[in-house]
C-alpha cells in the first residue's frame, strides 16, 4: 500500500516538474509546480514528517505559489510578450545527458548506506510538539536569524516598489 | 676609558653628516639655514674624532695591546659571525690621528673656500661622510668592514668630484673616478672571497686571518696579494688605474686636498700595510708592488714637468709620491711608507690649499702661466707654499726629506738598486716640477698686473699656517739614528716591520747626501729655466709628455671604444630587435588573449549555468571512474 | 515477489534520493533551458524542494528531527526569496517590458577601442 502511494506521488511530482519546464505559459508551469509541491508534501508525510507536510501544503502551495500566480495574473502577460525559446528542447536533452554522470555519482554515494526500514514511525516523531521542542531548544538562534532575513526581504521588496514609483514619477 | 669610544671616532662624523644632510634638505625645501650652523656641525666632528683618536693614542702608548671593540653582530650565517668590529692598533690610530687632523684643517679651509657656494650644507655633508668612510676603512677589524669604508670613500669621491654637476665634464670626471675605482674594487672583492675560502674558517677579522694564512699555499697567497693590489692600485691611482686622479681635479680644491692628502689615495697604501702579514709571506708580489710604485712615480713625475694646470701638476705629484709609498710598502718598509703618507698629508694638503688660495685670488684661473708675480700679492700663501715645495722636494730639514730618504734607504738596503735609481731620478724631477710651479706662479712678472684680487678669508689662511708648521715639524718624528735623532715612527710601527735593514752608516750618509743633491739639482734646473720667466706669452705645449703619453687615448681605443660598440650593439640592435620584441610580443599576446577570454563573459546567466553543468559532468565522470 | 519489490521501494532510502535527484535535475534543466524568468524562478523553487526531500529522507533514515528543522528553515528562506524575486520581476517587467532573462546583460564585456 505504502509503495503504491509513494510511486503515485513520485510520478505526480516528476510529471509536474517536467510540465513546469515544458509549458510555455507561466500560468501552466505554476500549476504544474503546485502539483509537484503537493506530491512532495505527501512524500514528507510518508517520511514521518507530518508537520512539514502541513507546512509544505500551507506555505508552499498555499502562500508562495499563490503569490506567484497572483503576480503572473497581475502582470497580465500576453502571448507575444513571452520570450522566444527555439532551442528549449535540444538544451533540455543535452543538459539531461550531461546530468546523468552527476546523478549516478550521487546515487552511488548513497548506495553505500546500509539498508534500513523506512516505514512510518510512531506518533511522536515529526509531530508539532517534538518539532517545536527541537526548533526552540537547539535551533533558536537560526530561527531568529530567519526572522531577520524575512524582515530584510520585506524591506527589500518595499524598496524595489518605491524605486519603481520614483522612476515613473 | 672604554672601548666603545672607538666606534664613536667613526660615528661622530657619520652622525654629523646625517644631520648636515637633513639640515641641507630642510634648508633648500623650507627655509634657508645660515652657513654658520652648518660649519658648527661640520667643523666640530673632525675635532671630536681627533680628540678621541688622541686619547686612544695615549692608551696605546701605555699599553701596546691591540684594542678591539665589537659593536654588534653584523652578519650571522650558519654559525659564522661577522661583527661590526673596530680595531685600534698602532697603525690604525696613527692613520686616524693625521686623517682627522689634516682632514679637520681642510674642513676649516673649505668653510672659507666654499662660503659663497649655494650647496654649502651639501658639500659638508659629503665631506663629513667622506671622513667617516675613511675612518671606518682605517679602524675596521675585518676586510669586509674595511670594504664598507672603501666603498663609502669611492661614493663620496664620486659625489665630490662631480660636485659642480652643472658642467657635464665634471660629471664625466666623477664617473671616470668611480669606474676606475670599480675595477679596483673588483680585485678587492675577489681577494676577500679567496681569503674567506682559504683562510676564513676561524673568523674573518685580521687576527684570525693572519692565523689562517699560515697554512695556505703560496700560490693562493700570491693570488690574494695580487687581487688586493689591484684594489690598492685603483684607490691609490697607480699604473695602470691612475687615469681618474688628474680628472678628479674637476672638484672644488678642498676636495682635491682631502682626496690627495688625508683620505682616499692613502687607502691603498694603508691596505697593503694592513695586510703586511700577507705580503711578508710573498716577497715576490711585494717586489711587484714596488716596481709598480717606482714606475708610477717616474711616469707621473715626467708628465708633471710639462703640465700647465696648477692642480694637475699637484695631482701628478700626488701620484708620484704615492709611487714612493708603494715602493716602501712593497719592499716591506711599512713604517717608511706610512711615514711618507704622514708627511705627504701635511705638505700635499698645504700645496692644494695654497693652490686653491691662488686660484680663488685670481678668480678661478688655473693655468700657471697666466698667474705670475703672486709673491707680492699674497705673501703668506707664497711663504707657506715655499715650505711645502721644499718639503715635497726633499730639502732638509723639511718633512719630505726624512720620509723620502727612508724610503730610498729601504730600496737601497733591500738590494733593489734599479728601483732606487728610479727613486732618485724621480726626486730630481719632483724638485724640478715643483719649483717650476713655484717660480712661475709666485715669481716673475705678473701676467695680469692690474687685476683686482679676490680677498682671502682667515678661514683659508689659518690652516695654511698650521700646515706649514706641520710640514716643517712632521719629519722630526722620524729622524734617522744616524743624525742623532730618534726614529719614533719606526719604533711606533715596529710590529709591522719584519725585516731589519742593514746599511752601513757611511753608505747611509752618502745616500742622504745624494738625495739632497738630487733635490738641489732639480731646484737649480727649475731656477735656471723658470726664475724670472717671461710671462708675456703662455707657452703652448705639444708632444708625448704634454699629452700624458696618450694613456687616456690608448684606454679609449682599447676599452672604451670596444665597450661603446658593444653597448650600441646591445642597445640598438639586440634590445630593439630581440628583447623588446619578445617582451612586447608577450604583453600584446596577453592583451589579445585577454580580449578573447573576456568575450566569454557574455552576461548570459544561462550560459554560465550550462558551463557549470559541463564542469560538474566532467568532474562527476572522472570521480565515477576513479571511485569505482 | 512483486510484493517484496514494492515494499522495498518505499522502504529504501535510495528511492527517495533518486526522486530528489530527478527533481533537482529537472530544476537545473529548467534553469539552463528556459528564458522565461518565471520558469527560472520556479526551477529554483523546485531545486530547493529536492534538497528538502533529501534532508527529510535522511532525517527519517537517522531518526533525527534536526533535518526537518533544517527543511523548515529552507522553506522560510524560500518564502523570503519569493518576496524579493517576485518584486524584482515586477520592477524589471515594468521597466523592460519583457520576461526574457537574457536581456539582463549589463555586465557583458564591451568591445574596447584598443582591443
Amino acid at each position: 500500500m505504502v509503495d503504491i502511494i509513494f510511486l503515485g506521488l513520485a510520478i505526480f511530482a516528476i510529471g509536474g516538474g517536467f510540465g513546469m519546464i515544458l509549458f510555455s505559459q507561466p500560468m501552466h508551469s505554476a500549476i504544474s509546480l503546485i502539483v509537484t509541491l503537493i506530491s512532495l508534501g505527501g512524500i514528507f508525510a510518508l517520511l514521518s514528517a507530518p508537520f512539514l507536510f502541513m507546512v509544505q501544503i500551507i506555505l508552499y502551495a498555499g502562500a508562495i505559489i499563490t503569490l506567484l500566480l497572483f503576480i503572473i495574473m497581475f502582470l497580465n502577460i500576453r502571448d507575444d510578450e513571452l520570450p522566444d525559446e527555439p532551442n528549449k528542447n535540444i538544451t533540455i536533452i543535452i543538459g539531461a545527458i550531461l546530468l546523468i554522470p552527476f546523478n549516478i555519482l550521487i546515487l552511488k554515494a548513497f548506495n553505500t548506506f546500509p539498508e534500513k526500514s523506512m516505514n512510518i514511525l510512531g506518533k511522536d516523531f515529526g509531530s508539532i510538539h517534538s518539532f517545536g521542542m527541537e526548533l526552540f531548544n537547539k535551533w533558536l538562534v537560526p530561527f531568529e536569524l530567519i526572522s531577520m532575513l524575512l524582515l530584510a526581504s520585506l524591506v527589500g521588496a518595499v524598496v524595489y516598489a518605491r524605486k519603481d514609483k520614483n522612476r515613473d514619477g | 676609558m672604554d672601548n666603545f669610544l672607538l666606534a664613536w671616532i667613526v660615528l661622530v662624523p657619520l652622525l654629523s653628516s646625517l644631520i648636515l644632510g637633513t639640515m641641507y634638505l630642510y634648508s633648500i625645501k623650507v627655509t634657508k639655514i645660515p652657513n654658520i650652523v652648518f660649519s658648527m656641525f661640520a667643523l666640530t666632528a673632525p675635532f671630536i674624532s681627533f680628540v678621541l683618536g688622541v686619547s686612544f693614542f695615549f692608551r696605546l702608548l701605555e699599553n701596546s695591546d691591540v684594542i678591539i671593540y665589537r659593536a654588534y653582530k653584523w652578519l650571522s650565517v650558519d654559525g659564522y659571525d661577522i661583527d661590526m668590529g673596530f680595531m685600534a692598533d698602532q697603525l690604525s690610530i696613527f692613520m686616524v690621528l693625521f686623517i682627522t687632523f689634516v682632514g679637520g684643517l681642510i674642513h676649516i679651509y673649505a668653510s672659507g673656500y666654499m662660503k659663497d657656494d649655494d650647496g654649502y650644507g651639501k658639500f659638508f655633508f659629503y665631506f663629513n661622510l667622506f671622513l667617516a668612510s675613511m675612518l671606518l676603512l682605517v679602524l675596521a677589524n675585518s676586510p669586509i668592514i674595511m670594504f664598507i669604508g672603501w666603498e663609502g670613500v669611492g661614493v663620496c669621491s664620486y659625489l665630490l668630484i662631480s660636485y659642480y654637476y652643472q658642467d657635464s665634464e665634471n660629471v664625466k670626471a666623477g664617473n671616470k673616478a668611480f669606474i676606475a675605482n670599480r675595477v679596483g674594487d673588483l680585485g678587492f672583492i675577489i681577494a676577500m672571497i679567496t681569503m674567506f675560502y682559504y683562510a676564513g674558517s676561524n673568523g674573518f677579522d685580521y687576527i684570525n686571518l693572519e692565523l689562517g694564512m699560515a697554512n695556505v699555499p703560496v700560490e693562493v697567497l700570491s693570488f690574494i696579494g695580487l687581487a688586493l693590489l689591484i684594489g690598492a692600485i685603483g684607490k691609490s691611482a697607480q699604473i695602470p688605474l691612475f687615469v681618474w686622479l688628474p680628472d678628479a681635479m674637476a672638484g672644488p680644491t678642498p676636495v682635491s686636498a682631502l682626496i690627495h692628502a688625508a683620505t682616499m689615495v692613502t687607502a691603498g697604501v694603508y691596505m697593503v700595510a694592513r695586510f703586511h702579514f700577507l705580503y711578508d709571506m710573498i716577497p715576490n708580489v711585494g717586489l711587484f708592488i714596488a716596481y709598480i710604485g717606482a714606475f708610477s712615480a717616474l711616469f707621473a713625475a715626467i708628465i708633471a714637468t710639462k703640465q700647465t694646470d696648477i692642480k694637475k701638476i699637484l695631482a701628478y705629484s700626488t701620484m708620484s709620491q704615492l709611487g714612493y709609498m708603494f715602493i716602501a710598502v712593497g719592499l716591506g718598509g711599512y713604517s717608511a711608507g706610512i711615514f711618507h703618507v704622514f708627511t705627504h698629508a701635511f705638505f700635499k694638503a698645504l700645496l692644494f690649499m695654497g693652490a686653491g688660495a691662488v686660484i680663488v685670488a685670481l678668480h678661478h684661473e688655473q693655468n700657471i702661466f697666466k698667474m705670475g708675480g703672486m709673491r707680492r700679492k699674497t705673501p703668506l700663501v707664497y711663504f707657506t707654499m715655499l715650505i711645502a715645495t721644499l718639503a715635497i722636494a726633499g730639502i732638509p730639514p723639511f718633512a719630505g726629506f726624512f720620509s723620502k730618504d727612508e724610503i730610498l734607504l729601504t730600496a737601497f738596503g733591500s738590494g733593489e738598486y734599479f728601483i732606487w735609481i728610479i727613486g732618485v731620478i724621480t726626486a730630481v724631477l719632483t724638485a724640478y716640477y715643483m719649483f717650476r710651479l713655484l717660480f712661475v706662479v709666485f715669481h716673475g712678472s705678473n701676467y695680469k698686473e692690474n687685476r683686482e684680487l679676490h680677498s682671502l678669508s682667515k678661514n683659508m689662511t689659518m690652516p695654511l699656517v698650521i700646515l706649514a708648521i706641520g710640514s716643517i715639524l712632521a719629519g722630526f718624528i722620524g729622524v734617522p739614528l744616524l743624525l742623532g735623532g730618534q726614529n719614533y715612527i719606526g719604533i711606533w710601527l715596529e710590529i709591522l716591520n719584519s725585516k731589519a735593514l742593514h746599511v752601513e752608516h757611511s753608505i747611509e750618509l752618502y745616500l742622504m747626501g745624494l738625495n739632497i743633491l738630487a733635490a738641489v739639482i732639480g731646484l737649480l734646473i727649475a731656477y735656471k729655466k723658470f726664475f724670472n720667466y717671461d710671462m708675456s706669452k703662455v707657452p703652448e705645449y705639444t708632444g708625448l709628455i704634454w699629452n700624458k703619453f696618450y694613456i687616456d687615448e690608448i684606454y679609449d681605443r682599447i676599452f672604451v671604444d670596444k665597450l661603446k660598440k658593444l653597448s650600441i650593439f646591445i642597445s640598438y640592435k639586440l634590445d630593439i630587435n630581440f628583447i623588446d620584441k619578445i617582451v612586447m610580443g608577450i604583453s600584446n599576446g596577453f592583451i589579445r588573449s585577454g580580449n578573447v577570454v573576456a568575450r566569454l563573459q557574455s552576461a548570459n546567466t544561462r550560459m554560465y549555468a550550462f558551463s557549470m553543468l559541463m564542469g560538474i559532468s566532467v568532474i562527476s565522470t572522472y570521480l565515477i571512474i576513479v571511485m569505482r | 515477489m512483486q510484493e517484496r519489490i514494492k515494499i522495498e521501494m518505499a522502504d529504501l532510502l535510495l528511492s527517495y534520493i533518486a526522486l530528489a535527484m530527478i527533481l533537482f535535475s529537472i530544476g537545473f534543466l529548467g534553469i539552463i533551458s528556459r528564458k522565461n524568468i518565471f520558469i527560472v524562478y520556479m526551477s529554483i523553487e523546485l531545486m530547493l524542494n529536492a534538497v528538502n526531500l533529501i534532508f527529510v529522507a535522511l532525517g527519517r533514515y537517522n531518526e533525527s528531527m534536526e533535518p526537518q528543522v533544517m527543511a523548515m528553515i529552507i522553506i522560510a528562506i524560500a518564502a523570503a526569496e519569493a518576496a524579493v524575486f517576485l518584486s524584482l520581476i515586477v520592477v524589471l517587467y515594468r521597466n523592460k517590458k519583457s520576461l526574457n532573462s537574457d536581456i539582463f546583460n549589463v555586465l557583458k564585456q564591451k568591445d574596447t577601442a584598443n582591443g
